[in-house]
């Protein structure tokens, strides 16, 4: 509980908002290092949640955090094409799979979206978080744009890519065990194409290559996924 | 100071990305046009020139903090769905299984028949 001028005063300029993301991130790391790096409950889990009960504890609106924070996730956009780096330096292993991977990434991108979005639409639910829930498997820049395409609602398809992101990295990781599964570049692009930017995180915990194949995942499946799935809902409509 | 030129390398191919955009209003985000582009620039050229190696490097390993923010919001939409969320969780914890699966199959299969020719 801190006052309203107190408050005021620390919001004036986006310092606040900026330390209190990096303590949160900070200390989510320590945390998810100690639990020996669960992949059900990936850092950046562990560190929004913090920042949520700071949030609600102190009496600070997520409006307001979240315009001082804008200073730090605009990096989000020159992060993103830092990833063309590791790309390129992966070139000659993606080539050798090029034929699996261009097979692979429509089917399975189409795929993402048919399972979650048939398995709402037979649990009854509405037309509009069907539309929220469909652009689930895409990095969020693009999958904001496909979802106002839709008629879907925002919030409900960020926390769409929240569950979508931490249920791919724990799934990827017991199915390639119980798959007897240890190809880099295969675990890589699964996590990549299912698990959009939590999914690529998680990769580059793992290996560089599995890195660049989770990029070279989540960027085809975000141009294949913002192409093609506005078209196939109207025709389904 | 060698990381400032590499983050200026950085920006500039996002904006390259924001005008393409612009000028023809594919919906896809500038920063995975920027990303295509750049890595389609360093195989033209070549190689990483080591400024863009000491920008990158670190972005990257601050993406998660960077997509935190927006995590974050999720908490605050829970209470606008109404009895929902259950149904919702459920679709797509399932869904996101299944396609999972499908995806390590598949690739898996395709790879081998791959090795096989």
């Amino acid at each position: 509980m801190l006052s309203d001028a107190l408050l005021e005063q620390l919001t004036a300029t986006p310092l606040f908002a900026v330390a209190l993301t990096l303590a949160a991130y900070l200390i989510g790391m320590t945390i998810f290092r100690r639990l020996k790096q669960p992949t059900w409950l990936p850092a950046v889990l562990i560190a929004a949640l913090l920042l949520a009960v700071f949030l609600l504890i102190s009496g600070l609106h997520y409006t307001t955090y979240q315009q001082g924070a804008a200073w730090l996730s605009v990096l989000l956009g020159p992060a993103t094409v830092a990833l063309g780096m590791p790309l390129y330096q992966q070139f000659p292993r993606i080539r050798e799979l090029w034929r699996p991977l261009m097979v692979c990434l429509p089917v399975s991108a189409s795929l993402a979206v048919v399972y979650a979005v048939g398995i709402a639409w037979l649990l009854g639910l509405s037309d509009q978080v069907l539309a929220s829930l469909a652009a689930k498997s895409v990095t969020a820049p693009i999958a904001i744009g496909i979802t106002q395409q839709l008629g879907g609602s925002i919030p409900l398809l960020m926390g769409g890519l929240l569950i979508t992101g931490v249920v791919a990295i724990a799934v990827v990781s017991l199915a390639a065990k119980w798959m007897k599964i240890s190809d880099e570049r295969l675990i890589g692009f699964a996590l990549g194409l299912n698990g959009h930017a939590i999914g690529t995180v998680r990769a580059f915990e793992i290996s560089p290559t599995a890195g660049a194949f989770a990029s070279l995942g989540m960027s085809l499946t975000g141009i294949f996924t913002a192409l093609l799935l506005p078209l196939a809902w109207h025709f389904i409509g | 100071m060698t990381a400032l030129g590499g983050f200026l390398w950085l920006v500039s191919f996002w904006l390259i990305g924001e005008v393409i955009v612009y000028l023809t209003a594919i919906p896809v985000s500038s920063g995975v046009l920027g990303m295509l582009l750049l890595s389609i620039t360093l195989a033209l050229r070549g190689g990483v020139p080591d400024t863009l190696a000491a920008a990158a490097q670190p972005l990257i390993a601050l993406l998660a903090m960077l997509i935190m923010p927006g995590v974050v919001g999720v908490f605050f939409v829970a209470g606008e769905l109404g009895g929902q969320w259950l149904a919702i969780i459920f679709s797509l914890t399932l869904g996101t299984l299944l396609s999972v699966l499908t995806t390590l199959w598949l690739m898996r299969r395709l790879m081998r028949s791959q090795d096989v020719k």
